[in-house]
């Protein structure tokens, strides 16, 4: 399906795939070089294919947070919440941004794998009175990400430039009704807006005209995406998250409330204390760095020091600001408690099985991002 | 004169001079587009013999792993070791200083079946060039 943006992603040079039925540009000029731009300048990413859901109602904050791990009530208006929907087993559904707005409405940003999947999740679970409006299909997502992001916001919504980390904000331009926040999934500070195609059309092309033209923005694909995502350390719903894994599992702490009330999937991933329930056969999920000359990718087998598979890469790539070959993978937790503690491991790629040792994520820091406790 | 390039649809070059059995293989300036960000290139070892159409190198892009298959059955006579240090040569000179490996074929009439700059260029235009891979 093509996306509001695509005639504008031509003109621009975008290499274009499918991804989950979407026609997006992966690349423009080279994903490192885009990534690139993101860390030092700024990007321009279209983000359409994410789907959007308003959902308004008088109990609309309590009916949400009954659906997500995280705790929407403790959150001030105005300000974006990261959570995952769970199954009744503590899988995961998706994971999701929701926006609060005041006592009567909370929008959502879900992943364009699962729209469908999420909207009758979520219909299915509202009482009467709550009432969801889609606005995923033809609207439009951008994300503009980068420390320059400011400089290049500034020149065309300057009233959007104080707004603090994570804010969110309701904007009326040109007609046409954004949902605005100061978020990304890149690790850099930065915006991400969605709104109605035609006015989102205009103000994508005139954000990367005026960045273009200032020399402080490249326009950048899912690629770079992919990889600054991964640099960050940000899990990606399908290879990270799926409905075996619970949070915990993924490593996902920071996204459950453990001092919340009720919601789905509470029982299966907290005991009565609130200590995260670890279930038998799941997998942990580790960091690792390539030691010799590879790229793993996703699905290359994780070895043990005796060339058993203990596990698999769920995403993998090759970074010049971490230094080389590197990822995500689930593992055996006990190959894990050893591989964290210094003993090393094997990743097979293309037959061969390179050393890799443990590395703790994010695997780049700067931005807003901070070196990881161990 | 420089030997004329035979081309593959799946993108690799192979140049022999008239009368001779060994030439130089790499990959089109198409096909270094398509991969570009070049991070590693997995070179074939010398001696090794490869059938027509086999798996001659890998080339790990930033973005995916391509595989480079052998225009014509041989061995490999020479490899181009400057990649292992820059890479990148294969996507700022992909018919020069970005050649892979150099193989002496068994049978050069296979090399017959190959296209020539004209017919690779038209097989481009034709749509030929929406790579499998990547």
């Amino acid at each position: 399906m093509n996306l509001p943006l695509h005639p504008l992603h031509l003109k621009e040079g975008g290499h274009v795939v499918d991804f989950h039925g979407f026609a997006l540009p992966v690349r423009f000029s080279s994903i490192l070089e885009e990534s690139a731009a993101v860390r030092e300048r700024s990007g321009l990413f279209d983000i359409s294919h994410m789907g959007h859901f308003e959902i308004r109602g008088s109990d609309v904050v309590q009916a949400v947070n009954r659906l997500i791990s995280s705790d929407l009530e403790r959150v001030p208006s105005n300000k974006a919440l990261y959570g995952h929907i769970l199954t009744e087993e503590g899988g995961v559904v998706d994971d999701i941004m929701a926006y609060r707005f005041g006592e009567e409405r909370v929008d959502l940003i879900v992943n364009a794998s699962n729209r469908d999947i999420d909207r009758k999740w979520i219909e299915d679970r509202l009482p009467s009175g709550v009432r969801l409006a889609d606005h995923s299909d033809g609207h439009v997502g951008m994300a503009l990400q980068g420390p320059m992001s400011p400089r290049v916001i500034g020149k065309i919504l300057p009233s959007l430039v104080d707004m603090g980390r994570r804010e969110a904000r309701t904007l009326s331009w040109k007609g046409g009704q954004f949902l605005v926040s100061r978020t990304g999934y890149t690790g850099e500070d930065g915006w991400e807006l969605f709104g109605p195609s035609s006015e989102g059309f205009t103000l994508y092309s005139e954000i990367l005209e005026s960045g273009k033209a200032a020399g402080i923005l490249l326009p950048a694909g899912l690629g770079a995406r992919d990889l600054l995502r991964l640099e960050a350390g940000y899990p990606l719903y399908g290879q990270e998250l799926t409905l075996d894994v619970t949070p915990f599992d993924a490593r996902l702490d920071f996204a459950v409330s453990r001092s919340k009330g009720a919601f789905v999937g509470k029982e299966a991933i907290l005991d009565a204390s609130g200590k995260p329930i670890r279930h038998e056969g799941h997998p942990a999920l580790t960091g690792f760095f390539v030691e010799g000359r590879g790229i793993p990718r996703t699905d290359c087998p994780i070895e043990n020091g005796s060339g058993a598979v203990v596990g698999k890469v769920t995403s993998g790539g090759y970074s010049p600001r971490v230094g080389g070959g590197f990822g995500l993978g689930f593992v055996d937790p006990a190959f894990d408690r050893e591989f964290r503690s210094g003993v090393s491991g094997k990743v097979r790629i293309h037959g061969q099985a390179l050393p890799i040792s443990f590395r703790p994520w994010p695997f780049v820091t700067g931005g807003i991002l901070r070196a990881a406790s161990v | 004169m420089s030997p004329s390039r035979r081309y593959t649809k799946t993108h690799e070059w192979i140049a022999i001079e008239e009368g001779r059995m060994e030439g130089a293989v790499g990959i089109t300036d198409f096909a270094q587009k398509e991969v570009t960000d070049v991070v590693f290139v997995e070179l074939p070892k010398m001696g090794k013999k490869i059938p027509r159409g086999g798996e001659i190198a890998i080339i790990e892009s930033v973005k995916a792993a391509f595989s480079i298959y052998a225009p014509a059955g041989g061995e490999v006579v020479a490899v181009n070791h400057s990649l292992d240090g820059d890479p990148g040569l294969l996507n700022r000179d992909p018919y020069g200083h970005g050649w892979i490996c150099q193989i002496r074929v068994n049978d050069p009439s296979e090399l017959e079946s190959l296209m020539d700059d004209k017919t690779y260029e038209a097989f481009l235009a034709d749509g030929g060039g929406v790579p499998g891979h990547g």
